[in-house]
């Protein structure tokens, strides 16, 4: 029998307060111990935790890389992975190492595998897949069960890899065949942290609308932070508290969070339907914790799943330089032009695999682009250059060529005629390997619920 | 006055690779209500160059807070993007006059 099972078997219903210990939204990166250990003092009934994201940019998914690095990646595993198995309960872990595809899951659960045998646990493990064959989306792009969000042409053919966001069909299912613990690829941030309330019997629109929050752990405190958050639930609603008592959720804080990184304030959307936020409540409790109740959630007809894939570009080179000098800066606009055609003239870019060239000027127009200049001019600016290439040597040949010409460019009333760049590093071009955009981030509409058990297929180890 | 002055949060984040949201959230009803009033389309798209058709700004009072969601320029982390996470495109309304 599982955790989950044991805890299903004894389970009352949904009048009983169940307890979630979100463990962290970004697994890997460092969990605050002491405000977890508080959480796992507390007796929580499921620990769940997000690994991953989209924000990171397409070099995760694309090359298959954890933005973590494996030994905090390690140390944080091993800290959910015993309290979990100590308390006998069910241990989520969604969209692991980053992107959630096939290596990036590999990855995690070897790591995994590892911190068990150090520990001398045993339990069964759950591992989901998410990656989505390019074959799948090509059929649905054909038969219009493809659509975009926001601006963004598909290129399915040059997708190097795609994944799915699973939503919480995948993970019941991995509870349902006896996991104890699941490592999940690609999955909705909300998935890990509502299943097993949902599954137990609470009313889905609160469940989702407590995951949607708890993904973050406290940062949906004043102050927010990264450490364990822990959610109540009971009824139709639940009560959210930072295990960091220097953390107080609030009504306002916990109401803005709701519409944190989201383009809908209203409706978070998932594959088996939207929880609509209309009608939500947020009342204190006290002075750090908070009941919210009113969430209510509606069935999809058909599931949609939403999908992201990375497409390879070349390699990238950058290169970096600071400047002082007032008559560079004033000139600046004209010079790195010039610079950009010199540059061209030296490295012809072949017609069928062009080079680029980016320059951002840090102190001028390096993060946005101002309707108008400053009044006072910046007395130092730093000048970033990406070229990214068909191959490593053209990129590093052309960031070179670019500094080179930087630093001994010629400009009416130069004075500083030993060299325009105060180079802060040497080498001054860095090589900052492949590069990858993002070739889809689109729904996937799907015709039959079967067709989820295919996309996410649930695998058992006995470990 | 400008809005720096008045929100008590000013915070850009991506909303999925293609499209940014700003939420703009404020201390009471007055600031809310004024706030409001000036974070118009117009006003947004203008600091953005953008066109008024690709900006939506929504009023969520249950959080005192104005949601504006508009385009990035290039989707996340292509090359040439400034801001992969683009949590610092909030800036350009600052200085906004409310």
């Amino acid at each position: 029998m599982s955790a989950f099972a044991r805890l299903a078997a004894r389970w009352p219903g949904p009048d009983a307060p169940l307890r979630v210990l979100a463990a962290s939204g970004q697994l890997g990166l460092g969990i605050p111990q002491m405000a977890f250990q508080a959480g796992v003092a507390r007796k929580p009934h499921v620990i769940a935790a997000d690994m991953g994201s989209i924000d990171p940019g397409p070099v995760y998914l694309g090359s298959g890389k954890m933005a973590a690095s494996p030994s905090m990646a390690r140390r944080d595993l091993a800290l959910v992975l015993r309290a979990a198995r100590e308390l006998d309960v069910p241990l989520l872990i969604g969209s692991a190492g980053t992107a959630g595809g096939a290596s990036h899951l590999a990855t995690v659960e070897s790591l995994l595998r590892s911190v068990a045998a150090e520990l001398g646990l045993n339990f069964c493990l759950a591992t989901i897949g998410a990656d989505v064959p390019q074959s799948m989306v090509q059929a649905a792009e054909k038969e219009g069960r493809l659509t975009p969000i926001g601006p963004m042409e598909p290129d399915i053919d040059c997708s190097v890899a795609i994944v799915g966001q699973m939503g919480q069909w995948a993970f019941a299912k991995a509870l349902d065949s006896g996991a104890d613990v699941i490592l999940a690829g690609r999955a909705c941030d909300t998935a890990p942290f509502a299943v097993v309330p949902v599954l137990l019997g609470y009313p889905k629109g609160p469940s989702v609308h407590m995951a949607k929050i708890l993904e973050c752990t406290s940062l949906c405190c004043d102050p927010g932070g990264r450490d364990a958050m822990m959610a109540t639930l009971k009824g139709d609603g639940f009560t959210l508290e930072s295990m960091n008592p220097a953390r107080a959720a609030t009504p306002m804080s916990v109401a803005a969070h709701a519409l944190y990184e989201q383009a809908d304030p209203t409706r978070v959307f998932e594959p088996e339907g939207h929880v609509d936020l209309s009608e939500a409540t947020y009342q204190a409790v006290d002075a750090r914790r908070v009941h919210v109740q009113g969430a209510v959630w509606h069935d999809a007809a058909s599931p949609s799943v939403k999908i992201e894939g990375a497409r390879f570009l070349g390699h990238r080179v950058v290169m970096m330089a600071g400047i002082a000098d007032p008559g560079f800066i004033a000139a600046s606009d004209d010079i790195l032009s010039g610079v950009r055609d010199a540059v061209a003239d030296l490295i012809p870019s072949e017609p069928d695999a062009p080079w680029q060239l980016f320059f951002r000027r840090y102190g001028i127009d390096g993060v946005l682009d101002w309707p108008t200049p400053p009044v006072t001019p910046p007395r130092e600016v730093f000048i970033l250059g990406e070229c990214v290439a068909p191959d490593t040597e053209t990129a590093r040949a052309v960031a070179a060529a670019a500094r080179q010409q930087l630093l001994h460019w010629g400009f009416p009333g130069r004075l500083c005629t030993g060299g325009n760049l105060a180079i802060p590093v040497t080498p001054p071009e860095l090589d900052a390997g492949p590069a990858y955009a993002f070739s889809l981030y689109h729904i996937l509409q799907l015709d039959t619920w079967e067709a989820l058990d295919a996309l996410f297929p649930v695998t058992l180890h006995d470990i | 006055m400008v809005l720096s002055e008045l929100a008590c949060v000013v915070r850009s984040k991506n909303a999925g690779p293609t499209l940014l949201t700003i939420d703009v959230l404020f201390a009471d009803e007055a600031t809310f209500a004024r706030g409001s009033v000036a974070l118009t389309a117009e006003a947004v798209a203008e600091r953005y160059g953008h066109a008024v058709e690709n900006i939506q700004v929504i009023a969520v009072p249950a959080a005192r807070a104005v949601k504006i969601v508009l385009p990035r320029a290039v989707p996340a982390g292509t090359p040439g993007d400034r801001d992969v996470y683009g949590a610092q495109q909030h800036a350009l309304l600052l200085e906004l006059a409310v």
